[in-house]
């Protein structure tokens, strides 16, 4: 079933030959698949050339942010070469202040370098779609699948994060992720892990005042049983 | 852009694919060849760059034999270096490698499980293969 909706697209740089294009495209995913899933959608900057009319419409259907591994843009320019304007130009290096210093091309190889490095560029990313949402930018045509939360070549629906508030069923986007990244950083489940579950859930997911103690309860549960 | 060595025997070129397992398989697969099996003799280029133009990556792949790695039909990396004028040595199409590995789980677009790690490691093995006649010849 289709609604009409209008989704923001990224389009990371391939960057192959660098760390920060590895940075880029697994900060791309993290956004599609944790922190904005409903709200994304993406598409292989290759596909640009390789793919057919459809593909080049991409810039056109949907307000676009690229992100770029290093000061070459090629996601920007590819993108605006052969796809239409860019509304927002991200580029790694300029968001951690430098080159990814200790990070790594190949993600056998990934330590916590180079989690800090995704998480710094995710949450721009998410920000930045956020911007996009609030500013409304309209779009040419926004008939997109409502399911998917990220559309590609060969793309499929990201997960949800589910959790049973108050006898409520509500989603947290990002909440798998959200807990990888705290058990990495050595988060113990227990009780004292709760205000730091909900400080950072609070980052993705607005949580009232009057809900704090049963969230703090409900992540707590959650996480313990994740560990 | 850094590049490992510009006297490289051989380019190998992967798909930029991003919405599955098979863009970090041959993405994977690449590292595991340029900076482990053939340091120094192997190298990659950024796809995107080829896509966008860059002189001196076109001069690159037309000058070096290269093979492609590609993670779905629409042939991203071979379209690509071709569209370059490329020296296409061999197009490694991983989604066929992986297809005869049918109902194993090779984990995500954003990591791969020890059957994914497991088919890197097979793939690289066909890259190091073609990359030695390459060489020969």
């Amino acid at each position: 079933m289709n609604e009409t909706i209008s989704k923001v697209g990224i389009i990371s740089c391939s960057g192959e030959e660098i760390p920060e294009g590895t940075i880029a495209r697994q900060a791309v995913r993290r956004v599609l698949e944790g922190l904005r899933p409903q709200q994304t959608v993406t598409l292989c900057l290759p596909l640009f050339l390789a793919g057919e009319v459809g593909e080049r419409r991409f810039a056109s259907e949907h307000p676009t942010i690229t992100v770029d591994g290093c000061d070459k843009l090629c996601a920007k320019r590819g993108t605006e070469q052969f796809s239409g304007a860019v509304n927002t130009s991200l580029v790694v290096t300029d968001i951690l202040g430098g080159p990814a210093r200790g990070c790594h091309r190949s993600t056998r190889h990934a330590d916590k370098a180079d989690e800090q490095a995704i998480w710094l560029v995710a949450e721009r990313v998410a920000a930045e779609v956020d911007a996009l949402a609030a500013a409304d930018v309209p779009t040419d045509l926004t008939e997109v699948p409502a399911t998917s939360g990220e559309v590609c070549a060969c793309g499929r629906p990201s997960p949800d994060g589910k959790l049973e508030v108050n006898g409520k069923s509500v989603i947290i986007n990002g909440l798998p992720l959200i807990f990888e990244h705290l058990q990495k950083n050595g988060l113990q489940p227990g009780n004292g892990s709760a205000d730091t579950l909900l400080e950072t859930v609070r980052i993705y997911h607005p949580i009232e005042p009057e809900e704090e103690a049963a969230y703090r309860q409900a992540l707590a549960d959650a996480y313990q049983r994740y560990c | 852009m850094t590049s490992q060595n510009s006297q490289s025997q051989v380019l190998i070129v992967p798909c930029s694919g991003i919405g599955k397992v098979h863009g970090l398989v041959s993405r994977e697969a690449v590292y595991q060849v340029t900076d482990k099996l053939l340091p120094g003799q192997a190298d990659t280029v950024c796809l995107a760059l080829l896509v966008t133009g860059d002189p001196e990556t076109r001069q690159k792949v037309r000058q070096t034999p290269c093979i492609t790695l590609d993670g779905c039909p629409k042939l991203c990396a071979y379209k690509n270096v071709e569209l370059s004028g490329g020296k296409i040595a061999k197009g490694i199409r991983v989604y066929d490698t992986m297809k005869r590995h049918r109902g194993a789980n090779f984990g995500t677009a954003t990591a791969l499980s020890e059957e994914g790690w497991a088919v890197v490691e097979e793939v690289a093995a066909e890259v190091v293969e073609i990359s030695r006649q390459e060489a020969v010849t």
